[in-house]
């Protein structure tokens, strides 16, 4: 032990530790650590004896981790060198106390493992020396101390995690001091092997260790621990320290039988409900408590034993599951001794349907034999015959008292069959209680009878097809008559009846119940008599094969469905049997049947009863009936070629026990039959012995084969029962069979098939739903992967084909398909996708164009349905709606958009998605590209005028036409025009959604102003597209009065087209008026967007506008002038034609800022429309405006104009021309000018005029205008002229030398002018009158 | 990240590869197992499942269901959970034969059966190093949306064990709390290595 430090090493751990001290950061502190560690171990005892206290010193860092580490190395130095023990007690007595709940873990963990150590070490060397060093005397009075801390820790109230280990520890140190009755009772030979340390290795006279002590010491313990789980002390626990205690517990009870007797009582008394600690988690412990009483029972020890029962009693209440239910079967079949203490032991109940199946194969296959024989319900009766003597089927005392007998029985097979071979029954409680509640009822006989109407009438059709399919598990494996006579008459008692009273009875666990159950049921349903009368009308062959085929049937799937071959194979030949009299008898059996048999006192009640039902005139048909079966049962030789329902159904009877049987018996016998079965019977039935049990193994093949066959039978038949009616209640029995049984054999697609063959005359969706809801349960329910994954697919494929069927098959119309989604209980992905492409054709469905746009309608229709009725999936149909609301075939599109608008946008709850959807398919349109916009704008600026022009000229043309109008014109350009965008159609597609939606919600319509800007010109045409139509719905709203007083820049040719489609045929509300005035006065100066209302404006407020009118593009000014001119409707003409040629003049262009030519050209389109600017309007503007001073600057313009177009106006025009003269025109430059272009035009009448001029502005005028002197001269020559004309006239004119006379002259004669004028004037004035009134 | 995560189900394919998936992804210590015999998955049909040993790499099932039928595995969710499953990890591993793999400080369970056989082999274990280990099973269906709303219930779990400085002493508390805020039963129990 003493080695020479290796200084290299030495040096190595030194630098090692010393840097873990001074490293900074906890990761490399651990690191460091990990490599000390590894170098630490290397070294031996001398090495580390120096240097231990520099690891000590390392449980000083701040860090909690190192601390943790320092322990962890220390105590695993400890345990190699059990000589430092002395000094690590004392050590990790310190650590205990560490505020770090982890180091102080690791300071128990490592006390263990010394302890455990030091223990076996002492316990060693004192076998083979009574004296002990001191040095291990001292570890051990440490490891001593040590333990008496860890003790205190552990039994301490409230220290935490650290208690965990602490009781983990005690744990440890019961079993160390125990002895371990699997461990080796002897010491290992030598100390190097590794074997379990036993506390029976020592012996007596050990220096320091007494095993006695010790094992008080441990029971003290244990004691203790014991102690924690008694009330109050419980009270106290967290729920983990109770979990952890009763592991241990149970731990040591498991590893230490020896104290079994005192754990347990302590486990068993703890008292789930009471150990609810602070209200919290008491799962936990009580699912730990039920682990450890498990593990207890799993225990072989012969002490455990006394307590088994009380676990088991514990753990029935405890309601154990899963694997708990599987230990508790293994532990009953292990300890078979306990089992025979309790009366009704499952071992017994479990062999006890065993024993019954192998004595009755025997009798079965006598039975089978006479049913395929016979095929009637005979075969039955002649069984019954042989053996049966009394007890009607009715109320007797005795037959009751077998019912209650076979009540038990059949109870006693429920739980037989739920303990050991079908765990799926276990579950079922409810429909077990209502099993055993129909037994019950069954058992008080007739007097219950109405009680069983009611319960049935009142319970779901799902429910009583459970209690069916859980009945037929309880279908004892053979008929219980085998043995006992009174039994078999129970049974004919239950198939024979077929009144309410004895039906129920069916219940009684039997393969009868079940064959005689549906046409009860169905009498149930319908009236007492029904059934008889059923049978009447389908009397003879179909009846016998319709309704008894699938009973049989449906038999022999219950008997597959037990998955006992043997009961398989004991119980086909019986079925055929039995379903027979259950079917038979509801034909009338006559009496002279009874007569002639030896049965009737087992059917009497039943003739009674058919008798008292009036069946009196099926008599002859079943008495030829009854006859053959007669003949039958007598001669048990009869040929049956003539009767064809007979002879079907042994054959197939026969078919079934062939397929079924590959056994050498039972093949013999069934060979035998078939035979035999057309020609000769033997007494089979009471001439074989009993024969041992033909038990049949089928393979899984055959099984198939059989299930699948008797299924669609079972579908076959009905397709029969459909139309009988009545099918209601058995459907769900159909479903359930469907899903239940095994899915490779595909039934759920015979199921599909049957009811897609006629969807609605076999119920198909109350067919569907109850398949589908099925196997969701199914899908649900189980938890695991495997069962579940393959539910839900079969589920999914069921809903699916179901679906697309009804598509392909119903016309768009019909409500099928969306009733059907509306109530399957879920809607899987695919389905989803179905109703997708339902509602948005895409291109692959082209071939059903004609048909698609019912199509989507009914898509839709669905998809609306399903929104308002399911919830969860609203978003996904919600989706599908949306989808198709921006389908690319408009048809499509606006049947979406009407669902979604209409019906769908004033959901609340989902008004929110729809909104950001279609703002986003808005948004989507804008966002692509904005190059183009300035072309784009001119476009669509001029379509806009295009159709504001056609507007103006028809003013009646309707809304849509203009809009015609302009997407034919979007069209042309849209051909011209090939660009990145989003073509026309396209932006219509992505849009037409959000407009649908402002016409719902107007503040919505604020977004296409905002995004009109950016938009490029096919998305601005789409939009024009739509706005009249949508703001006509719109309407005026405060909402769009809003957006209107503010729009966005860019926004104004929209506006304009909102405002004409809003004055368009109405009066504008005052508000909108004044909206636009504001944003006129306020922020657009655009006088255009006023034109809209223009005819609704006092004409004082248009005079002043009239300036920017003019200004506006000639064509838009046209426009305006018949607005102006025609007014509204309402209120008639805003302007006077005069008043609009005068405001036209009163025009000024420097002062009002318009170009000349503006004004001009206005005039000139005045001038345009003679009809409207007549002469006498002409007239009277020219009166007017003569009158201003000064005079417009156009005035002579206009009255050239004037003369232009009225020649007839010219002897107005002249005296206008005197007035002129009279105002001193010539001071008027440029009216002088018009002046004397006037008077050459209206030359010879303007002579006269002329000749009123001062004698210098004539001279002038004939200067400027030389054309007019020669013909001036010459008027003036005239002689009367001459005379009245002064000589400064004539001088001017040259007429006369003198000139200055002529200038007093020209005074006086001006003033004459005057007069004159105005003479003329007022003759002129009247004029227009005359005229106007003429027109 | 201080502790060690294991995570159980019975086949280590959906549960606990989905939590195994997400816990990885947010950077925890994590692990993951089955507890069946075998692992089993969905076949054409219940009575047909295909089965394959543990140990039989993801990407072996994966190319073999594929390869088999690819329409059904694919439209009932095997083929991208396996396809899942391969990108986590090499195979599945089954608990019981895997307990070299050391101590986990939390193991996850998701169905009672397992939880039970996680807790029964923690049992059957030699108990020496005295350290503690905390198994928690929280019940989800085995399917595929189930495992998925189970693995981030878990995440958020772990995160919360996480945040505190010993299990041992608040567990209760984080059980509390998470059964308030979640709304599903846990049940915990706590066995040593």
């Amino acid at each position: 032990m003493v080695g020479i430090m290796n200084p290299v090493s030495r040096e190595k751990l030194a630098s090692l530790s010393s840097s873990v001290k001074f490293a900074i950061d906890l990761g490399s502190k651990l690191e460091l650590c990990r490599q000390l560690k590894h170098d630490l171990l290397e070294e031996d005892a001398a090495d580390l004896s120096e240097f231990l206290p520099s690891i000590f010193d390392l449980y000083s860092d701040p860090f909690g981790p190192v601390r943790k580490f320092a322990t962890e190395i220390i105590g695993e130095i400890g345990v190699k060198h059990l000589e430092f023990v002395p000094e690590i007690a004392p050590f990790l007595i310190t650590v205990l106390e560490d505020a770090t709940p982890a180091v102080a873990r690791q300071s128990i963990a490592c006390s263990i493992d010394l302890f455990r150590h030091t223990l076996e070490k002492i316990a060693i060397r004192g076998l083979y020396s009574s004296e002990l060093d001191s040095d291990l005397e001292s570890s051990w009075s440490w490891m001593l101390k040590l333990k008496e801390k860890i003790y205190s820790i552990a039994f301490q109230p409230g220290s935490g995690g650290i208690r965990l280990v602490a009781l983990k520890f005690v744990e440890a140190v019961i079993l160390l001091y125990t002895p371990n009755p699997n461990g080796s009772p002897e010491p290992p030979p030598n100390e190097g092997t590794t074997i379990e340390f036993n506390i029976t290795w020592l012996r007596g006279g050990h220096p320091l260790l007494n095993v006695g002590d010790l094992s008080i010491e441990a029971s003290q313990r244990l004691v203790l621990l014991l102690d924690q789980l008694r009330f109050p002390a419980v009270k106290s626990l967290t729920t983990s320290v109770i979990v952890v205690i009763i592991n241990s517990l149970s731990a040591i009870a498991k590893k230490r039988p020896a104290y079994y007797g005192r754990i347990l009582p302590v486990l068993l008394s703890l008292d789930p409900p009471s150990f609810v600690i602070k209200g919290v988690h008491v799962y936990g412990a009580h699912h730990a408590l039920k682990n450890a009483l498990l593990s207890c029972l799993k225990c072989t020890h012969p002490s455990a034993a006394p307590w088994r029962e009380r676990i088991l009693g514990a753990l029935k209440e405890m309601k154990p599951g899963g694997l708990a239910d599987l230990a508790l079967n293994q532990v009953h079949k292990i300890n078979g001794s306990v089992e025979e203490e309790k009366d009704d032991s499952l071992l017994i109940k479990e062999e006890k349907p065993l024993t019954k199946a192998y004595d009755a194969a025997g009798s079965n296959v006598g039975r089978k034999r006479s049913g395929t024989e016979d095929s009637s319900d005979l075969a039955e009766k002649d069984e019954v015959s042989g053996k049966r003597v009394k007890a009607t089927p009715s109320v007797s005392e005795e037959s009751t008292k077998e019912l209650n007998r076979d009540i038990t029985v059949s109870q006693g097979d429920i739980s037989s069959t739920q303990s050991s071979t079908r765990k799926v029954d276990v579950d079922t409680g409810p429909v077990q209680q209502l099993v055993g509640m129909f037994g019950a009822l069954v058992a008080q006989g007739e007097k219950a009878v109405g009680s069983l109407g009611i319960l049935i009438s009142n319970i779901s059709a799902d429910l009583l097809a459970e209690v069916v399919m859980a009945n037929m598990c309880n279908l004892p494996p053979t008929h219980p008559h085998t043995d006992t006579d009174d039994e078999l008459l129970e049974d004919m008692c239950i198939v024979g009846s077929d009144t309410q009273a004895k039906y129920p009875q069916s219940f009684l666990a039997d393969v009868i119940s079940l064959s005689s159950t549906f046409p009860p049921i169905a009498s149930m349903l319908n009236s007492q008599q029904s059934v008889p009368n059923k049978i009447v009308k389908t009397e003879g062959e179909e009846e016998v094969d319709v309704v008894a085929d699938p009973n049989s049937a449906l038999a022999y799937a219950g008997m597959a469905h037990e998955d006992e071959n043997a009961l398989l194979a004991t119980d086909l030949p019986v079925s055929p049997n039995i379903v027979l009299p259950g079917m038979k008898i509801d034909l009338p059996t006559p009496s002279d049947l009874h007569d002639t048999g030896n049965l009737e006192s087992g059917i009497p009640g039943l003739d009674s009863s058919f008798r008292n039902d009036g069946l009196s005139d099926t008599q002859a048909a079943s008495s030829l009936v009854s006859t053959d079966i007669e003949d039958a049962s007598q001669e048990q030789a009869t040929s049956f070629g003539g009767k064809s329902p007979l002879h079907v159904l042994p054959s197939i009877s026969i078919d079934r026990s062939e397929e079924l049987s590959p056994k050498a018996a039972v093949t013999d016998s069934s060979s035998m039959v078939s035979s035999t079965a057309t020609s000769v019977v033997s007494s089979c039935p009471f001439v074989l012995p009993k024969m041992s049990a033909p038990v049949v193994n089928l393979s899984e093949d055959q099984k198939d084969d059989v299930q699948k066959l008797a299924f669609v039978r079972i579908v076959e038949a009905y397709k029969q029962i459909a139309v009988a009616g009545g099918s209601q209640v058995r459907s769900s029995l159909l479903a359930y069979l469907g899903v239940e049984l095994p899915s490779e054999l595909e039934l759920q697609k015979v199921l599909r098939e049957h009811i897609l063959s006629d969807y609605i005359n076999h119920e198909g969706h109350e067919l569907t739903l109850r398949v589908l809801y099925r196997l969701f349960g199914k899908a649900e329910d189980e938890s695991d992967f495997l069962s579940c994954t393959t539910a839900a697919s079969a589920y999914e494929t069921f809903l699916l084909a179901v679906a697309e069927t009804l598509r392909d098959s119903f016309p768009p119309s019909d409500k099928s398909l969306s009733k059907l989604l509306g109530e399957a209980p879920r809607l899987p992905k695919s389905v989803l996708n179905f109703l997708g492409c339902l509602c948005s054709p895409g291109i692959s469905e082209k071939a059903e164009e004609s048909q698609s746009g019912d199509r989507v309608t009914q898509g839709l229709s669905t998809v609306w349905s399903l929104i308002l009725l399911r919830p969860p999936i609203r978003d996904v149909c919600l989706k599908i709606a949306l989808q198709s609301a921006v389908h690319h075939l408009e048809e499509v599109r606006m049947k979406a958009i009407r669902l979604v608008a209409n019906k769908l946008y004033p959901l609340q709850s989902i008004a929110q998605q729809i909104e950001e959807f279609a703002r986003e398919m808005l948004l989507s349109v804008v966002n692509v590209d904005a190059t183009e916009r300035i072309g784009a704008e001119g476009l669509i600026s001029e379509s806009h005028k295009d159709s504001d022009l056609e507007k103006s000229s028809n003013e009646h043309q309707s809304m849509s036409s203009i809009s015609k109008d302009i997407s034919a014109d979007v069209h042309q350009s849209e051909t011209s025009h090939s660009g990145s965008s989003p073509s026309v159609p396209e932006a219509q597609r992505c849009m037409s959604l959000y407009f649908a939606l402002c016409t719902k919600k107007h503040s919505l319509f604020g977004q296409i102003f905002i995004i009109y800007s950016s938009a490029s010109k096919e998305v601005k045409q789409a939009i024009h597209r739509h706005i009249p139509i949508l703001v006509r719905t719109m309407g005026l709203s405060s909402d769009l009065l809003e957006i209107i007083s503010d729009p966005p820049s860019g926004s104004e040719n929209l506006l304009m087209q909102v405002l004409q489609t809003l004055t368009e045929g109405t009066v504008p509300s005052a508000e909108l008026i004044f909206t636009i005035k504001k944003l006129f006065d306020s922020k657009l100066k655009d006088v255009e967007i006023l034109v809209p209302v223009l005819p609704f404006l006092p004409g004082d407020e248009v005079l002043l506008l009239f300036p920017h009118l003019v200004n506006l593009p000639l064509e838009k000014f046209q426009a305006v002038l018949t607005r102006l001119l025609q007014g509204s409707a309402h209120s008639g003409p805003v302007l006077t034609p005069a008043e609009v040629l005068i405001a036209i003049h009163g025009i000024v262009p420097e002062r009002d800022g318009i170009p000349l030519k503006k004004v001009t050209d206005a005039c000139n389109a005045c001038f345009e429309q003679r009809h409207i600017f007549t002469q006498q309007v002409l007239a009277k503007v020219l009166n007017q405006l003569v009158e201003q001073i000064p005079l417009p600057l156009l005035f002579m313009r206009t009255v050239l104009q004037a003369i232009g177009a009225f020649p007839a106006l010219v002897e107005f025009i002249m005296e206008i021309l005197s007035r002129l003269v009279s105002k001193q025109i010539w001071k008027n430059p440029k009216l002088w000018v018009g002046f004397l272009k006037c008077a050459l035009l209206t030359k010879p009448q303007s002579f006269s005029v002329l000749l009123q001029l001062p004698p210098p502005q004539l001279e002038n005028a004939l200067n400027r205008t030389a054309a007019l002197k020669a013909p001036l001269v010459a008027h003036a020559s005239q002689q009367n002229i001459r005379n009245s004309l002064p000589r400064s006239m004539l001088a001017v004119l040259g007429l006369a030398p003198d000139t200055q006379s002529s200038s007093q002259a020209q005074t006086s004669q001006a003033h004459t002018g005057d007069t004159s004028n105005s003479e003329k004037d007022a003759a002129v004035t009247e004029k227009p009158k005359e005229s106007s009134s003429a027109s | 990240m201080k502790f060690r995560y294991a995570m159980v189900c019975s086949s280590n394919q959906n549960r606990s590869m989905e939590a195994h998936s997400l816990l990885k992804k947010q950077g925890f210590d994590v692990s993951s197992y089955g507890t069946g015999a075998h692992v089993k998955l969905p076949g054409p049909s219940l009575r047909e499942p295909n089965v394959y040993e543990f140990g039989t790499p993801y990407k072996h099932m994966f190319d073999d269901l594929r390869r088999k039928d690819p329409e059904l595995y694919k439209r009932n969710g095997i083929l991208p959970m396996l396809k899942r499953n391969l990108s986590v990890k090499l195979a599945p591993q089954r608990w019981q034969d895997n307990a070299a793999d050391g101590c986990f400080d939390i193991v996850f369970t998701f169905e009672e059966k397992v939880f039970d056989m996680v807790l029964e082999d923690l049992h059957n274990r030699d108990q020496v190093l005295l350290k503690s280990v905390l198994v928690i099973n929280l019940e989800v269906k085995d399917n595929h949306e189930e495992a998925a709303i189970g693995a981030r219930i878990a995440l958020d779990l772990c995160e919360q064990i996480e945040a505190v400085e010993s299990w041992e002493d608040s567990i209760d508390d984080i059980m509390v709390s998470f059964e308030n805020k979640h709304r599903r039963k846990l049940l915990y129990s706590i066995s040593f290595y």
